[in-house]
């Protein structure tokens, strides 16, 4: 009997392996962007391009834009109370980023944040990861990031009147939530060496946490915990931590093409003003 | 923050430093120019939380202008063996929380990294340089960054930083460099697939650090489990007793947390308890509600085990003049306890591997370490080696129940099955015949 179940796990794992070969090879993509002006200083190599967008594009799904992302990260993104659709600032984003490329979108249904840049890399799920993801080198070593789109900076959160400060948790009894894979937990695995980091799988989790006492404190995008402390009403932001990083769009290495014309789409909505409106609708004012 | 920095001298000289501290910010002329904010590591032990001398890792050090001060230049310099050759360097500059850009120069040259501005940095811009790829010193220790800046008078210190831990390079980090230099490795990890799921650099440090968490998953289940069989015995009982109360109890009790999913149950505890202000330290809380939840499948598992002895033993116990309470101790249960053996056997599978889910409120058990490790590396190949941590357990127990329950199905048979083995091998040895013949006297109670 032992042997049948083992030969069994050998074929199912087997099949696994196959179906995702097979998954990776689909992500492959031949077409060639031309390198023309660089936007910003932060940009990667790959310039803009020109015209080519709606028909010389490989995507997943032909003429549709599949995006990627950890739907629990208001207000840049999150699902409808009473329909469960994405929405927020990056969704918005990804529609008009769309519609510059003469693409339809399509959201595929909400991963966790830590598993986005490797489903980019294997390529064959989705064409871009837009999930308020800070443009870092280690990012990039793996999949190329778009010309930045926002800036952001990280927070503190602790429990209102808890005294708590960044130094106060630098302490080997105290608990910091983030959430996994994010420039958050960066920051606090280099700047709270002391204390025990705890990544989980969204930012709710880690507010929920804090605000029944499980632990001590969160890192977070600033954006993020400004929004959501108007609905945590009993913590605050202890520290605002300027880093100045950048959200960028993760888009997987073998489509250039893509990558180019996106960072055109973000070129032309700045020049348009439909970023400007995108960002006053979630933001109250242009970034 | 350059001065309170001083104090962290050691021995006798504490006092001195904190009187000569307090003398200096009293004394606005010998302000910097440039005050030194923060220098920190990102931490590069695989698996770990340290800063390991001699191995690239991301230095980001962080300074602010002072009044009236104009910075053109800044230069770091790390103390002997540390180095910035190769590093890449992105400078940013906020004004509070506002990034403003800068045009800059970067030239890292051994120990020194020189940041020239093309425009200088006027007064309240926080300067913020983060080195990608420089290493510490290999011999680890505290590491103070110094360095200089220069401002509209000319050149002049900086404060040193706040010491960085760094320790030097484990026998773990050089087995994992001496795999990064394998060519063998190099083409197994050019495979998508296989870099992605079976990355061996990951599988070595994923099992040196997965240990601790792998324990904690042991621990729990193995204290969860007998509070759990104890309450679901006292469950399973309760629903065959003859109180209605009793019953109603036991029904909604087994019914709501077999009807709902665990992880629901891990939040509601989790999230719910300490706002009723009871805390309660989070693996005994973990042990808790495994416990709680294993113990409605086993009430089910031990009522169906006791419902399937069949009724002649009652009344046999009943003709011997045994009440019930001791009907239940001598007789049924200890039968009952054979039968369910490998149920409960496999679902002590599933309440070991249900602990993964306590990692979503943070215990720090097995998933924990290995999303962690995931969340760092961007690999998969921690997952698989817990995979392979859970198998550990599982396999031998899934052996042990198919085993057993082949054994049971021997023994029902050897005694069921009498008539047709005598047909077919009558010449069956005479041991054997005795022995079937045996167990047909005690099979015809």
């Amino acid at each position: 009997m032992s042997t049948i179940s083992r030969r069994q796990f050998l074929q199912g794992g087997t099949l696994l392996a196959g179906a995702l070969a097979l998954s990776a090879c689909g992500g492959g993509s031949g077409a060639e962007g031309n390198s023309a002006e660089s936007t910003d200083q932060a940009a990667t190599n790959e310039g803009s391009t020109t015209q080519e967008a709606a028909g010389g594009l490989t995507t997943v799904e032909a003429g549709k834009l599949t995006c990627i992302s950890n739907l629990f990260f208001p207000p840049f993104e999150s699902m409808n109370e009473s329909t469960g659709d994405p929405e927020g600032f990056d969704i918005d984003v990804s529609k008009s980023l769309a519609e510059h490329m003469g693409l339809e979108v399509n959201w595929l249904p909400s991963q966790d944040f830590d598993t986005l840049v490797p489903t980019i890399k294997n390529g064959g799920k989705a064409d871009i990861a837009i999930a308020g993801m800070t443009i870092t080198d280690k990012r990039k070593e793996e999949v190329d990031m778009s010309d930045p789109y926002v800036d952001s900076n990280q927070s503190l959160v602790v429990k209102l009147d808890s005294g708590e400060t960044a130094s106060s948790l630098d302490s080997k009894d105290k608990t910091i939530a983030v959430q996994a894979g994010t420039t958050g937990q960066d920051w606090a695995n280099e700047n709270l060496t002391s204390a025990t980091i705890k990544p989980l799988s969204t930012i709710i989790e880690a507010l929920n946490g804090v605000q029944t006492g499980l632990y001590n404190a969160v890192v977070c995008d600033l954006p993020v915990s400004r929004y959501q402390l108007k609905t945590y009403t009993d913590l605050e932001i202890v520290e605002e931590i300027p880093t100045g990083e950048q959200y960028g769009i993760a888009v997987s290495k073998d489509n250039p093409a893509l990558l180019a014309a996106i960072n055109k789409a973000l070129a032309d909505m700045k020049d348009d003003g439909s970023m400007a409106a995108i960002e006053s609708e979630w933001f109250g004012s242009a970034l | 923050m350059g001065h309170t920095d001083r104090r962290r001298q050691r021995g006798l000289l504490v006092t001195l430093c904190a009187v000569v501290c307090a003398f200096v910010m009293l004394a606005p002329s010998t302000a910097w120019g440039l005050t030194t904010s923060k220098a920190t590591a990102r931490p590069n032990e695989e698996g770990g939380s340290s800063v390991i001398g001699g191995l690239p890792t991301r230095l980001t050090w962080e300074g602010t202008v002072d009044d009236g001060e104009e910075v053109t230049a800044v230069t770091l310099r790390l103390p002997e063996g540390g180095s910035f050759d190769g590093a890449s360097t992105k400078v940013t500059v906020l004004q509070g929380l506002t990034r403003s850009e800068l045009a800059t120069e970067v030239a890292p040259e051994g120990p020194q990294l020189k940041v020239t501005f093309v425009d200088p940095a006027t007064q309240g811009l926080l300067l913020r340089l983060e080195v990608e790829g420089m290493k510490f010193p290999a011999k680890g220790g505290d590491v103070v960054v110094e360095g200089t800046y220069v401002n509209q008078d000319g050149e002049k210190p900086l404060a040193a930083s706040k010491p960085i831990a760094t320790i030097a390079n484990t026998p773990l980090q050089s087995l994992l460099a001496s795999l990064d230099a394998n060519p063998v490795v190099k083409a197994w990890n050019s495979s998508q697939f296989l870099g992605m799921f079976f990355k061996p650099q990951l599988l070595v440090t994923a099992f040196a650090t997965l240990v601790p968490g792998w324990f904690l998953c042991l621990v729990i289940v193995l204290v969860a489990y007998p509070i759990a069989i104890l309450l679901g015995l006292v469950f399973a009982l309760m629903k065959i007793s003859r109180h209605r109360v009793l019953r109603a109890i036991a029904i909604v009790y087994i019914n709501i947390l077999r009807g709902t999913p665990l992880f629901l149950q891990i939040y509601i505890m989790f999230f719910g308890l300490p706002m009723m202000n009871i805390n309660i330290d989070n693996n005994v809380l973990g042990v808790i509600v495994i416990a709680i939840n294993a113990s409605a499948y086993l009430a089910e598992i031990f009522r169906a085990g006791i419902e399937s002895i069949p009724p002649g033993q009652y009344e046999a116990a009943a003709s011997l003049g045994m009440g019930h309470m001791m009907t239940m101790l001598n007789i049924i249960l200890p039968q009952t306890v054979r039968r369910v053996m490998p149920t409960v056997t496999s679902d002590f599978i599933t309440s070991y591997k249900d602990t993964s889910l306590l990692s979503s409120v943070g215990v720090m058990e097995l998933m924990m370490f290995a999303k962690n490790l995931t969340s760092v590396s961007g690999n998969m190949t921690p997952y698989v080696a817990a995979a392979i941590f859970y198998l550990i357990v599982t396999l031998p127990l899934i052996k042990v129940v198919t085993t057993v329950e082949k054994r049971m199905a021997k023994s029902e048979r050897g005694g069921g099955a009498r008539p047709k083995v005598k047909a077919k091998d009558v010449a069956a040895a005479e041991a054997e015949q005795d022995d079937i013949a045996l167990g047909g006297v005690v099979d015809a109670q």
